[in-house]
């Protein structure tokens, strides 16, 4: 038993027409009602309800694009950001390296510079040493040829009694005699 | 200035001692004087010390001369100590006894010696040297303890030294 043949059974006699369905010129009036109030719609609702959707959907995807853009524009801006930090850091790296360098050379050339002179003054002083050994040296030979000189000279003197004067004149004029 | 001073003192001394009949000991004499004031310290600051009055010092002069010297050297001597130029009295002496030298055509030969010599040492030295440099000499002799011994002697420019002081100066070089 289908859903129709269940309705007509529950069908009450005393009504002029059935229960549930409309009498025949009420679903006619109220069908062309209807049929007019769609067309309304279509016909003057639907174009501004599609316009709205289309502006909607437009600035949804404005939206949308705008993000993208905004996206794209971060994303570029991170970039530099990432590349600007990494040429800060090498930047760095390359000052660092060059403040190394520079300071190893001014280190080495202070090294060199105090070796040389420490060296100069080394010569110096080994020559000063030299030299004042050599002018003590110098010196207590002159003193000791003085001293033994006049010691020399004293007992000489001493030692010459008349007799060796007397020889010493006639030895000097034997001398200049036989110059001739 | 000095030397025309020199040379006007001897050509004055020089006519004195002339005229005086009296050059040989005259020059002589004011040799020894003068080696003698070149070797005595005292003598040299006595007769060149200007506080003492000129008149003390010509009598020093005349005090240390009178009696063995010339009285014409006494005179000259003290002559150059009244001036004030005492001081130029080895090179006036000096000069003196070149040019009386040369009057006589002689060079004069300064014979250095430790000791006195005796005339007949001088004689001898002379001789010698006269026959070693071919010249007249007119020979002058100093007796100078310096050379502790022996004699060296200046003739001109050319010097014979044969002193015990040359040869221990020898011996001090080779040290």
């Amino acid at each position: 038993m289908n859903l129709v043949s269940v309705i007509i059974a529950a069908e009450d006699p005393t009504q002029s027409h059935h229960w549930l369905f409309p009498e025949i010129g009420e679903i006619i009036y109220g069908g062309l009602a209807s049929l007019a109030i769609f067309f309304a719609l279509y016909k003057f609702g639907w174009p501004a309800a599609k316009k709205a959707l289309e502006t909607r959907t437009a600035t949804i995807q404005k939206e949308l694009d705008d993000s993208a853009n905004a996206r794209r524009q971060a994303e570029t801006d991170a970039a530099n950001i990432r590349k600007a930090l990494g040429d800060v850091a090498s930047e760095r790296a390359k000052l660092l390296a060059e403040a190394d360098a520079q300071a190893a050379a001014i280190l080495a050339e202070g090294r060199a510079r105090i070796t040389a002179e420490v060296a100069d003054m080394e010569a110096r002083a080994n020559a000063e040493i030299a030299a004042a050994r050599s002018r003590i040296g110098d010196e207590l030979r002159a003193e000791i040829a003085r001293l033994s000189a006049a010691a020399t000279a004293s007992v000489v003197r001493s030692a010459l009694d008349d007799r060796a004067h007397q020889d010493l004149v006639d030895g000097f004029i034997a001398k200049v005699g036989a110059s001739r | 200035m000095s030397a025309q001073k020199i040379n006007g003192y001897v050509a004055a001394m020089f006519e004195v001692a002339v005229a005086n009949e009296a050059l040989a000991v005259v020059e002589d004499e004011m040799f020894r004087l003068a080696r003698a004031y070149e070797s005595n310290d005292q003598l040299r600051s006595s007769l060149g010390d200007s506080s003492l009055p000129t008149e003390r010092r010509q009598k020093i002069v005349e005090q240390l001369l009178g009696g063995k010297a010339h009285n014409v050297t006494v005179q000259l001597a003290s002559m150059l100590v009244g001036t004030g130029h005492v001081a130029l009295l080895p090179e006036v002496a000096d000069a003196l006894v070149k040019r009386a030298s040369s009057e006589k055509q002689q060079e004069v030969a300064e014979v250095r010696s430790a000791v006195a010599l005796n005339d007949a040492q001088k004689t001898r030295i002379s001789e010698a040297l006269a026959k070693a440099t071919g010249k007249k000499l007119n020979l002058k002799v100093v007796v100078d303890p310096s050379v502790i011994g022996g004699i060296v002697a200046t003739v001109g420019d050319e010097v014979i030294d044969d002193t015990v002081r040359t040869r221990l100066d020898q011996v001090k070089s080779r040290f």
